[in-house]
């Protein structure tokens, strides 16, 4: 018997972690299969609940898309913090919501052509959007 | 961090089509109909109509919301209006019994071909073939997604040849 192999012995008791990630996409899914019991074993949420908060996610961020969509090419007032208040003709945003492209940005310094406003600047931000867009 | 932007966005759909006052940070303080919740961000999307019949919109960003009050619980009429606000003018030009006309028919053109077909999202609007292609309102070639582009290209032709039918 070598000496020290006791020790090793009692060490290789020790189980070792093994990380079991879900099962991933089959081919014909878009993601992890949310009912494979890897998943569940995860233990990050009830699989009926995610489903709903999911669809309630898409609902509201379409939504949210389309309203950025309906300011593009519009005068928009933004409420700064530091009480400023400033309009510009919006442009786009970028997916985050981190920065928004505007033009024409009329400033206390006068007018800047272009400019990024950045999103944790901002308050709020107000525009008006014509009976014909509503469709009503 | 607000407990605002701390909520899951089953909480803020809640607040969808109900009329809140929202205060926020340096007290400034807006009233509106909540059209929706961005869940990536949280911010509120208000909207008030105007007496010169204008609708006026404002957001609200997540990180400012310091307190949200519900005002006013709304009611279908207001949902309805809120819903199509901003949907694209294509479909506004269909009414809701066109809209479930076409997809109904498109519906029973895909099944003859034998191709699956379920409906999912809001108020069961969207089509969704074999889990992998979503077929939007008003249901024309173009209102197809899928990542799968193989199924996009053969779904679009069979709705083109069943408009052409």
């Amino acid at each position: 018997m070598m000496p020290g192999s006791q020790g090793m012995e009692s060490r290789m008791d020790v189980p070792v972690p093994v990380i079991r990630l879900p099962r991933g996409p089959d081919g014909i899914s878009r993601g992890f299969d949310l009912n494979s019991l890897r998943y569940q074993a995860l233990g990050l949420k009830d699989c009926k609940e995610l489903k709903q908060e999911q669809k309630a996610r898409t609902v509201m961020r379409e939504q949210y898309l389309r309203s950025l969509l309906a300011m593009a090419g519009q005068p928009v007032c933004f409420t700064m913090y530091e009480k400023v208040t400033v309009t510009a003709c919006f442009g786009s945003s970028d997916i985050d919501i981190l920065n928004f492209q505007v033009s024409e940005l009329q400033t206390p310094l006068g007018v800047q052509r272009e400019a990024l406003l950045r999103c944790p600047d901002i308050i709020s931000y107000t525009f008006q959007i014509s009976p014909q867009h509503t469709g009503t | 961090m607000t407990d605002w932007c701390k909520k899951s966005p089953l909480d803020w759909k809640d607040y969808m089509n109900k009329e809140i006052k929202v205060t926020a940070d340096e007290k400034n303080e807006y009233r509106g109909w909540v059209l929706t919740v961005d869940p990536v961000t949280a911010n509120i999307v208000l909207v008030n109509v105007l007496e010169d019949g204008k609708v006026s919109v404002t957001v609200v960003m997540g990180h400012a919301v310091q307190k949200v009050d519900i005002l006013d619980e709304g009611n279908d009429e207001i949902k309805e209006r809120l819903a199509y606000l901003f949907m694209p003018e294509e479909i506004k030009t269909f009414s809701k019994e066109d809209l479930e006309k076409r997809k109904n028919s498109l519906k029973s053109w895909l099944e003859q071909n034998h191709i699956p077909v379920t409906q999912q999202g809001d108020e069961q609007r969207t089509l969704c073939v074999a889990g992998v292609l979503t077929i939007d309102p008003p249901y024309g070639p173009e209102n197809c997604s899928s990542s799968n582009e193989i199924i996009l290209s053969r779904v679009q032709a069979l709705i083109q040849s069943a408009i052409t039918h």
